[in-house]
Parts: structure tokens; C-alpha cells; sequence
């Protein structure tokens, strides 16, 4: 029986890994990330430049004005790591300016003004984009105020204590949350990346094992498979084949990224400055951290859950006689799923909830939020390990009474709607 | 041996399968018959493992069915069972190592059974490539490949044409010689009559007629006359009593009577005419199952 049983999961991992489904999504994920992890020079390529310095060319009547906005805005781009932005005076007269300026061009036009001290013309080709617009518009206030205080003859070292920027000390008095603001950013952006993968590769894991189940009952060779393994092994098999399949899909994942890296650094591992920007946030966050002492209980549930959703799959596809059976009984699947994703990705602005503490604890989805809810400091590693312990006694529970609708499931071609044979083939002796 | 004793299977209230019993020697054909919803299918789950009965035992060589033993059986299901987007070779390959062959082993037999139904040109194709009556030779293989000692032939004709049908009988033939017990059920009666030496039919679970074929149709009292000859006097035939109808078959007359001392009756009325044949025949199998089936929904 043993025999039989790694047969059926080496052919059922073969079939998988040499469908030209899988060759063909592994292509497009292959060339996708790679094109992803190199856009920029992609874009460059094609004649634009992701990293394509902003002029911003200052003519200035008031003959104090361009040092104190230049000073402003290598300030406020200072703050945000944004060098970017240039600038530069310039002797040209305005219609001179606007007649020559160019598209990665912004011309300001300082000017005295008896009432408000100091007027600018800020002028363009095309429309500035929100973040370029805002640093310009912080140094033109700033600008104006410093200006101002020249003009009303304010002492030039107090003028000095007044433009230099605001002195911050950051103190987060609730030490379990000892995250700064940085986290909102990371969770913002590198989350969603990191699990999107496993949101992936569980909808890959569904759809691959319900769908095999689907096939051969609907072909009915499931009749002969069943009469010479039992539809223990018979499932066990799918579910460690459809397994491996995503664990292989995963690394085939790492792999096309580490290629992407490779290209975009050319074979050197130097980082792009937008991307170091994104890992010193990281690193700051503690976001690092976190995940490298989280990292067992994350691998522990990924596992976990990936075998809790190969078994519902596999549960739910024995109930099916076709193909839009086997569709009806994934969207419930696929929809609690998604809750999960979008949970994990808001667990943020459900901050001290209690509900969004006891969602971390439920099967299916705990594999999502438990672990963002910990970066962030709302549940601790006790809730985790709650959560692992939750999601092993749901497994047992689905092999238990799983196992009892799968038998009879799978020689059910019944044409009583599915949910409804289901709750039959719960309740039946017939095992 | 295949020893059916007393098997009886309920779905919820319903009794599918009512007390049936049967034997099927080693080397012997078996006629499984009933209508739709009989409770053939249950019947050959029970056997093959796949259901457990409610009641009564199904012995194969004396040993309970179970998972160390249905490598032994042989199923040819009436819908095809096979993955159509495997080939051939990969098929045969899979259903042979579930039934615990070696794949050397497998694919040894698959190009002997290949040449046998006259297919070797198929054995890299995709199943879903070949037409409906090669589909049915390789549904035919796979359940063959490993020399069952039991063989379920559930429709085993369906999409072969009459060369086709041929082939498969010598190689039902062939097993049966080897000492396979066969189980066969069709719904076309011809080949019940021309395969199974015994046979039973089912009406809702409940075996209706049981025993070998011959005497079946002779404790069967019905029997049929065919008359051919010239102006025969036939509605004179139809009033004799006894006579249950009088029907025109080509260039002969079938009469069907209630029993075989009518039959003199008949030739009595018709011996002064020119007739040039007179045979008084037993009823077909068909005629028999419409019958007996009818009888129990009556």
C-alpha cells in the first residue's frame, strides 16, 4: 500500500509540475517579476527614467530669496531621502525661461511684493507631480517667512535658530508597542508584497488539488483508483503532492526574484538607492526583527495552513460531479481567503480591537493576520502559538470527519445540490 | 471463486441490494441483468470493495474483499473511467501499478493486448485523441493487464462495431481459458445469451429469475412458433386458445403461445396448407427479462 501511495503522489506531483498550465504560469510569473524588479531600467529602455532629476531653475528678483529656498528644499527633501529635486539659478528673464523650459523643468519666479514681503511664479510645462509640488510649495513657505524676517531686520543668528530645522526627540511611552512610525510604512508597502506570494500560492494549492479530485471523478477513473487504495491514502496523496507543488512554486518564486536582483544589479549586489530607503525603514522599524523571531511560528502556520486549505479542498472536491460543482464549493474558499489578505493588510486601523485579536485565531486566516497583528505589536507570541494550536486541532477535526465525507463523496454522483450531499455524506454510517 | 452470499444494502430507507446470492466459478461467465436503478452498480461496488454491504458476505477464493485482495479484480465500468489526457502507455501504466504491477511488467502485457486489438500504432497517443470504440479497447486493457481472477464486465460493447465486438469476446474467451470468473452485464440480451452459462435478474435489489441460461428458457413456459408458408388460416390461429398473438416477421409468421402443448393445435389447423416451415422455438432472453421485469412493476 505504501508503494501505491508514493505513486500516486510522485504521479499526481508530475502530472502537476509538467501540465503546460504550470509551464506557461511560470513563464509569465518569471518574466513579470524580473520586469518588476527591473522597471526601472525597463522604463529607461523605452526613454523615461524613473529616477529622472526634477530642475527646478529660480530666477530671483528679490536677491535674497533662491539661498534660503534652495536651503528649504535640500531640507525637506532631506527628510524623505528624496535627491531628486536640483537646484539652480538662473540669469534667464521669465519669458526667456518659459519660451526654453523643459519637461523635467519648474521655473520659479521670486519676486518683492510691498505687502506680502515676497511673491513666487512657479511655472511648468506639463502638471508637477504631488510629491515634487509639495516639497516646492514647503520651501516657498518657508522661503516667504525667512524673507519676511530679513526684511523686517531680525537679528541674522536668530534668523538662523529660526530657519534651522525643528529639534525632535521621538519617546513612545506604551513600551509593548515600541514601533515608530516607520512600521505604517513598511506595512504599508513591503507586507502586502511578502504575503501576496502565499495568498498565491494557497489559491494555486486549492485549485490544483480540487481539480485533480474534480477530473477523476468526473472521468470517473475514480471508481479504479478507489477500488485499489483507500480513499485515506487516496486523498493523503493529493495533499502532500499538492503540497510539495506549492513549496516547489514558492522556491521557483525566490529564485525568479534572485534572478530579477541579479539583472537589475548585474550580477552585483550593490542596492538601488529607493530600495536601501525601504530596508533602513525596515531595519528601523524592528520590522526585521520581528519577522526573524517570528519566522519558526510563520513557517510552522504557512505549513499548517496550506495543509488545512489542501484538505477543505480536497473535502469539498469529492462532493463535486463537474466542473461547476467543483467552481461553487472554491468561492467560499476564495472568499475567506481574501478576508484574510485584506485583514492582514488593515490590521493597522484595528488597533487595541478585540475582534481583530479573536480573528487572528481562526483557521484559514490566522496564517494572515496573526503574523501582521504581531509585527505591529497588537497580539504577542502567545497569541500565535494560540493561533497554531487552533489551527492543529482544526486539522485533526477536518481528517476526522473529512475523511468520512471524502469516502462517500467521491462514489457520490448524485444530482442533489452539493451542500445538501454534502451534510448527507456527514452524517452517513456508510464508512 | 466468487461466493455472493445473502448481500443486502440499504441507502438511508431504501433497500438497494435485497438478499442476492450467487456463485461464480473459476472460469465461468456470469449474466448480471436488471433495469436501471436494479441495483447492478451497488451490486459490483459491494464486490470490489468500494461499499460495504449491510448484510451478507462476498468471498473471493474464500477470503473476505478488501484492500489486499481487489488487486485480483478486474472492472470495466460502464461509463469510461479513463484520464483522457494521459496516453495510452501512461494509463495502462498507472491503473497496472495501482493493481501492483511492475511497469517493465506493464508494459510487456500493454503491447501484447495492443497487438491483440490490433492498436499498437496508440500506445504514445492521448486517450482523448482515440475514437469512442478504442477508448472502450483500453478501458478493456486496463482492466485486464494484470490477469484478474475476477473480471466485471459492465457493458463491455458499448462503441465497438461487429469486428470490434469480436476482438473482445476472443479475448473474453482467452481470460475465461485462464480461469478468470467473469461477471457480465448488458442491456443487450444477445450477448448475455451468446456468453453466460448462468445468470440473475435483478428488480429493485431482488434477484427475479436465477440459474443457468437453458434452463431458464426451458422452465420459461411461453414459447414461439415460426410458421412460413402460403394464405395460412390466421385468424383462425389467433382464436385457438392459448395463443397469445399471431405477428408477421418478414416472410414468417411468429406465434407466441402460452405454453408448449399448444403447439400441436397449431399444426393442426395449418398442416393442409403449404407451409415449408414449422419450428417451435424457445423464447429469447430478451423477451424473458421484458417479461419478468414487467411482471414485478405490474
Amino acid at each position: 500500500m505504501s508503494n501505491k501511495f508514493w505513486y500516486l503522489t510522485k504521479q499526481s506531483l508530475r502530472k502537476k509540475i509538467k501540465s503546460k498550465w504550470f509551464i506557461g504560469v511560470n513563464i509569465m510569473l518569471a518574466l513579470v517579476i524580473i520586469a518588476l524588479i527591473n522597471i526601472n531600467s525597463i522604463i529607461a529602455f523605452f526613454g523615461g527614467d524613473f529616477n529622472e532629476k526634477t530642475r527646478i531653475l529660480v530666477v530671483d528678483k528679490t536677491d535674497i530669496s533662491f539661498d534660503v529656498f534652495k536651503q528649504s528644499i535640500k531640507e525637506v527633501t532631506k527628510e524623505d531621502d528624496d535627491e531628486n529635486l536640483v537646484v539652480k539659478a538662473s540669469d534667464k528673464t521669465e519669458k526667456q525661461l518659459k519660451k526654453d523650459l523643459k519637461d523635467n523643468e519648474v521655473a520659479i519666479v521670486f519676486d518683492n511684493d510691498e505687502e506680502n514681503f515676497v511673491t513666487a511664479k512657479v511655472i511648468s510645462k506639463e502638471k508637477i507631480d504631488s510629491s515634487t509640488y509639495q516639497y516646492i510649495s514647503q520651501g516657498l513657505n518657508s522661503t516667504k517667512t525667512s524673507v519676511a524676517l530679513v526684511k523686517t531686520n531680525t537679528d541674522p543668528i536668530l534668523l538662523a535658530k529660526i530657519s534651522s530645522p525643528m529639534t525632535t526627540e521621538r519617546i513612545v511611552l506604551n513600551d509593548k508597542k515600541s514601533v515608530d512610525e516607520n512600521m505604517e510604512m513598511v506595512m504599508g508597502s513591503l507586507f502586502p508584497t511578502l504575503i501576496l506570494p502565499f495568498f498565491m500560492l494557497i489559491i494555486f494549492l486549492v485549485q490544483m488539488i480540487g481539480g485533480e479530485i474534480c477530473e477523476e471523478k468526473t472521468t470517473k477513473s475514480m471508481e479504479i483508483i478507489i477500488s485499489n487504495v483507500s480513499p485515506k491514502v487516496h486523498l493523503l496523496s493529493k495533499v502532500i503532492a499538492s503540497n510539495l507543488f506549492i513549496i516547489i512554486q514558492g522556491l521557483l518564486l525566490v529564485l525568479y526574484s534572485v534572478i530579477g536582483i541579479l539583472i537589475s544589479t548585474k550580477g552585483h549586489l550593490s542596492i538601488d538607492p529607493n530600495v536601501d530607503s525601504l530596508l533602513t525603514a525596515t531595519v528601523e522599524s524592528g520590522f526585521l526583527d520581528k519577522i526573524i523571531t517570528l519566522l519558526p511560528a510563520i513557517l510552522i502556520m504557512m505549513l499548517l495552513s496550506f495543509l488545512a486549505y489542501s484538505l477543505i479542498a480536497g473535502i469539498l472536491a469529492a462532493m463535486t460531479t463537474n466542473m461547476e460543482d467543483f467552481n461553487q464549493i472554491q468561492t467560499p474558499i476564495m472568499l475567506v481567503l481574501l478576508a484574510g489578505y485584506y485583514l492582514a493588510i488593515m490590521a493597522g486601523m484595528f488597533d487595541g480591537s478585540v475582534l481583530i485579536r479573536i480573528l487572528s485565531y481562526v483557521p484559514f486566516i490566522s496564517c494572515l493576520v496573526s503574523p501582521s497583528l504581531y509585527i505591529i505589536g497588537q497580539i504577542s507570541m502567545i497569541d500565535v502559538i494560540i493561533s497554531i494550536i487552533v489551527l492543529i486541532i482544526t486539522i485533526l477535526v477536518m481528517v476526522k470527519y473529512g475523511l468520512r465525507v471524502y469516502k462517500v463523496g467521491i462514489l457520490n454522483y448524485s444530482n442533489e445540490k452539493i451542500w445538501s450531499r454534502f451534510a448527507k455524506a456527514l452524517k452517513s454510517k456508510d464508512v | 471463486m466468487l461466493q455472493v452470499k445473502n448481500i443486502v444494502k440499504y441507502y438511508g430507507d431504501n433497500k438497494a441490494v435485497d438478499n442476492l446470492s450467487f456463485e461464480v466459478k473459476d472460469g465461468e461467465i456470469f449474466g448480471l441483468l436488471g433495469e436501471n436503478g436494479a441495483g447492478k452498480t451497488t451490486t459490483f461496488r459491494i464486490i470490489m470493495g468500494l461499499l460495504e454491504a449491510t448484510d451478507g458476505v462476498v468471498l473471493l477464493d474464500g477470503h473476505h474483499i478488501d484492500y489486499s485482495i481487489t488487486d485480483k479484480i478486474g472492472f470495466v465500468t460502464e461509463e469510461r473511467s479513463l484520464l483522457t489526457k494521459m496516453t495510452v502507455k501512461e494509463q495502462i501504466v498507472f491503473y497496472g501499478i495501482l493493481k501492483g504491477m511492475k511497469e517493465k511488467e506493464i508494459e510487456k502485457e500493454l503491447k501484447k493486448w495492443l497487438k491483440d486489438f490490433q492498436i499498437e500504432s496508440y500506445e504514445n497517443r492521448k486517450i482523448k485523441e482515440l475514437s469512442k470504440g478504442n477508448q472502450q479497447k483500453i478501458q478493456f486493457i486496463s482492466a485486464v493487464i494484470h490477469h484478474p481472477k475476477l473480471l466485471i464486465l459492465d457493458e463491455p460493447f458499448t462503441g465497438l462495431d461487429p469486428i470490434n465486438v469480436e476482438l473482445m469476446k476472443k479475448a473474453i474467451y482467452k481470460l475465461q481459458k485462464e480461469g478468470c470468473s467473469i461477471i457480465f452485464s448488458s442491456h443487450q440480451m444477445e450477448h448475455i445469451e451468446n456468453f453466460c452459462e448462468k445468470l440473475i435478474i435483478l428488480v429493485k435489489g431482488k434477484p427475479v429469475v436465477d440459474g443457468y441460461v437453458k434452463d431458464i428458457k426451458k422452465e420459461y413456459k411461453k414459447k414461439n412458433i415460426l410458421i412460413r408458408g402460403d394464405d395460412l388460416p390466421l385468424k383462425e390461429l389467433e382464436k385457438i386458445k392459448g395463443v397469445i398473438s399471431v405477428t408477421k416477421q418478414k416472410d414468417e409468421y411468429e406465434v407466441k403461445v402460452e405454453e408448449e402443448k399448444i403447439a400441436p393445435k397449431i399444426f393442426q389447423k395449418i398442416k393442409n396448407y403449404n407451409i415449408t416451415k414449422y419450428d417451435v422455438t424457445e423464447p429469447t432472453l430478451n423477451e424473458i427479462f421484458i417479461a419478468k421485469v414487467g411482471e414485478v412493476h405490474e
